[in-house]
């Protein structure tokens, strides 16, 4: 009987903790925590990524990698998911700032997540002089209204915020 | 904001007037036709082109290198004061007649063989050849093994030695990787000309012509029809895509 006792005790003991890790998991959600990086958004005015913030956060490298492929071996120079434009965004142009440094867009959470990366041993960690997207110039706008072709996107969050 | 306007304004009138230059010194001809067929950026390359090009050598002068400088200027490639080593997609080369003094000048670049034996010996797949025609190496997945270096009968590539500080965003080149002639395909995937061969046409000499040589219509189909064309090295049966008249 006291053995049950201790058993039902050590059960409601791992049930409230569960419980209390899913709240704190959903606190979290909802805001940035404290010791999350600062990410650089574009100072070029521009409000909206090629697809939403929470998509890009997650996947911003499978939309890469694709586009990496298409565009090498089938010379599919489309914007929309090319890192030239990611950089020509979200990286100013004349900036002082370079990939390694933690106000270099990419640096500020790769640094944070010791992920290693090697795109910018050859790809430009800042626009080309000239090359970086001015406020008023979205490249991707255009491009946001119609269905994403790629199999790897999932346009479904896109598709519900805009019927609503 | 006043300031960033006047650069967005600076900008556009220099591009514009860049591209009324341009206009104005592309040679009649040569390059209307590949200007006018610009592939939409969201269509994959086919097979149904194949980009060639034809080098008169009668036309090319020597000791002119306005090709090897524009093919440098164009894709950052820097000399680090160590010519053995130092990358090298376009040169040029003389040929000499023992018996009969007589001198040729030539560009010798990636020949975008058809059977490339660069590709036929990469262990990962970096070197590969695209639909039509143009023969690169995915610096990706390149390993660095230079295997292809080795096969190349034409010594086309080149072994990047050190990091690559001058950086252009069309063509992006590291350490550690080969590299060869693109064709500039940042440029004809945008339905422009290759940068030596413009520059040969700006140096007046006129000596390469760029096209698709499946094209019947095309400037060098017309041209490879009527004088025809040699392949450097026929023998080895590589159905090369660079040609060359006078040889």
């Amino acid at each position: 009987m006291q053995q049950l006792k201790k058993r039902m005790h050590n059960t409601l003991i791992t049930i409230a903790g569960l419980a209390m890790l899913a709240l704190s998991a959903f606190a979290f959600a909802g805001e940035k925590p404290s010791f999350a990086p600062e990410v650089p958004h574009p100072t070029n005015g521009s409000t909206e990524c090629v697809q939403p913030e929470d998509e890009m956060k997650k996947n911003h490298m499978n939309y890469i990698l694709h586009q990496r492929d298409e565009t090498m071996h089938n010379g599919i120079r489309t914007k929309q998911y090319s890192l030239k434009e990611c950089i020509n965004c979200h990286v100013p142009e004349n900036t002082e700032v370079r990939f390694g440094d933690d106000k270099h867009f990419c640096s500020s959470c790769h640094n944070f997540t010791s992920v290693s990366i090697d795109c910018f041993q050859c790809h430009m960690d800042r626009p080309m002089k000239g090359k970086a997207t001015v406020m008023g110039e979205n490249p991707h706008g255009a491009q946001m209204s119609k269905p994403v072709s790629t199999s790897i996107a999932d346009t479904s969050k896109e598709g519900k915020s805009n019927n609503e | 904001m006043s300031n960033s306007d006047v650069n967005i304004s600076r900008r556009s009138f220099v591009e514009k007037s860049a591209t009324a230059a341009a206009a104005l010194s592309i040679a009649p001809g040569i390059f209307l036709h590949t200007v006018a067929e610009a592939k939409p950026a969201a269509e994959a390359v086919t097979d149904a082109k194949r980009w060639g090009m034809l080098i008169d050598t009668a036309k090319c002068a020597s000791g002119c290198t306005a090709c090897v400088s524009a093919c440098n200027t164009e894709n950052g490639i820097e000399s680090h004061g160590r010519p053995r080593t130092d990358q090298q997609w376009i040169r040029k080369v003389t040929l000499r007649d023992k018996q009969t003094k007589h001198e040729i000048s030539l560009p010798m670049l990636c020949q975008h063989c058809e059977t490339p034996p660069c590709v036929d010996v990469c262990p990962t797949g970096a070197s590969f050849k695209r639909d039509d025609g143009i023969v690169l190496v995915d610096r990706h997945i390149c390993i660095g093994c230079r295997y292809c270096m080795m096969a190349c009968p034409y010594k086309a590539r080149s072994f990047a030695h050190e990091t690559v500080d001058n950086k252009v965003d069309y063509q992006p080149r590291g350490k550690g990787t080969v590299e060869s002639c693109t064709m500039c395909v940042h440029r004809v995937d945008e339905g422009g000309t290759p940068a030596c061969v413009e520059a040969c046409s700006e140096a007046e000499h006129g000596a390469m012509i760029f096209g698709d040589i499946k094209d019947p219509d095309s400037e060098i189909s017309k041209e490879l029809v009527k004088h025809g064309g040699k392949q450097i090295r026929a023998d080895l049966g590589l159905n090369t895509g660079v040609r060359y008249r006078g040889i």
